[in-house]
């Protein structure tokens, strides 16, 4: 009877364990998140990468500021509930020959699901011309290429963007 | 003598089919049985009834309506064919996605008793074993999206239509069940049992572009861990099935 019930016990007592040492849903830190586009900025025949000078760029729509905006490769933010973003892209900042471009970004955004933690992240498609130029008049930006549809990491560029 | 023994053995199996109020009596006329060394063969008994907890939890909560049947029969001293069959329709909030999960699930299996009982008593310590199978559905109510810098404003916004939003029919989930418990016999047949459950998913169709957080009958599924628990707090009414030789 004593073993019997030291048996009993060490089977509930097992099964507490078990039933409480579930593993914690954390959504761990190397999970990506929904990505930013990234984009290049191009010589007009696509050759070779370059940043313009006087280069910045300053999205639409938002008091905020980029937190790198002037480079050759640059991650921009999309805008999650809309299927396009604006950005001006802006040449000799400040400066008497300024000039700036309004860019819009078209893409459609697929959502994907990481894990019952993280939940879901968007993934985005940019579409066939997956930019319009907004302004008319003097453009120095001549078009876009696409390197690279699906937005779905930011390790590589998917967006050249041509002066 | 042989005539004699003969009738205490009739007389005894006659007291042993009053289960209610005889029982005291035949207590005595059945040791006088046992003393003659006629093993008394336990009754085959069919136990049925219902899981309380997910009975109450459905009037509690609004976001639980769950309703489960247990079974068991007995087939020899210490060994019952069990089962269990159930409905669940839970809504869940799990980080930032919204989900109902809903469906139905069995099942079966054995108990084996553990506990030596005196005379007349009719308790039991079990451990057992379940085959389970589910078929469900999930459906995705809404989420916001994974982005741990939000720079446009609206990116906090919760998704409730459209995209990911939608139902996953026709789903299948497949696991065994370890189970240890124990049944206490509170009145004359009607039994109280609580019965823990350790589950281990063996097979599961992964819903498209979502999972299946929670599975009915089997309860949380996480990431990388094919572990589940449960339990149940039954109450069961036992009807004995004495058949006359």
């Amino acid at each position: 009877m004593k073993k019997l019930n030291f048996k009993i016990v060490s089977v509930f007592a097992l099964l507490w364990v078990f039933t409480k040492c579930e593993k914690d849903d954390i959504c761990i830190s190397s999970v990506a998140d929904t990505p930013n586009v990234v984009i290049l900025m191009l010589d007009k025949d696509a050759s070779k990468k370059r940043t313009p000078l006087g280069f910045l760029i300053r999205p639409i729509g938002t008091e905020k500021q980029l937190v790198e905006n002037s480079s050759d490769s640059l991650a921009l933010p999309l805008q999650l509930t809309k299927s396009v973003t604006e950005f001006e892209f802006i040449t000799n900042n400040g400066a008497g020959d300024e000039n700036i471009d309004t860019l819009q970004i078209n893409y459609r955004r697929i959502d994907q699901f990481i894990n019952g933690a993280c939940g879901y992240r968007a993934n985005f498609i940019l579409k066939k011309s997956p930019i319009f130029i907004l302004n008319s008049g003097d453009n120095w930006i001549k078009g876009a290429i696409i390197i690279k549809d699906t937005v779905s990491d930011e390790i590589s560029a998917h967006l050249g963007i041509l002066y | 003598m042989r005539f004699l023994h003969t009738w205490v053995f009739c007389i005894s199996l006659l007291f042993g089919m009053v289960t209610v109020n005889g029982q005291e009596k035949a207590k005595d006329v059945l040791n006088l049985a046992d003393s003659l060394d006629l093993k008394k063969k336990p009754p085959l008994s069919l136990r049925f009834g219902i899981d309380l907890f997910r009975t109450i939890r459905s009037q509690a909560s609004k976001d639980y309506q769950g309703f489960e049947a247990v079974a068991d029969l007995r087939i020899s001293k210490d060994i019952y064919i069990a089962t269990e069959i159930g409905n669940e329709e839970v809504t869940k909030q799990v980080e930032q996605v919204n989900f109902t999960s809903k469906g139905t699930y069995y099942k079966i299996g054995f108990d084996l008793n553990m506990f030596d009982n005196w005379n007349d008593m009719d308790n039991q310590v079990v451990i057992g074993l379940r085959l389970a199978s589910s078929s469900h559905s999930q459906f995705l109510n809404s989420y916001t999206l994974f982005d741990r810098t939000p720079f446009w404003q609206e990116s906090e916004s919760v998704i409730n239509t459209g995209f990911s939003t939608g139902e996953r029919p026709n789903l299948n989930a497949f696991w065994l069940e370890v189970i240890a418990g124990f049944k206490v016999e509170v009145i004359n047949n009607i039994y109280l049992g609580l019965s823990l459950r350790l589950n281990r998913l063996l097979r599961d169709t992964v819903p498209e572009n979502f999972d299946n957080i929670h599975v009915p009958g089997f309860n949380k599924k996480t990431e990388d861990n094919k572990f589940g628990a449960g339990f149940n707090y039954t109450l069961t009414y036992k009807i004995p099935l004495n058949f006359k030789k």
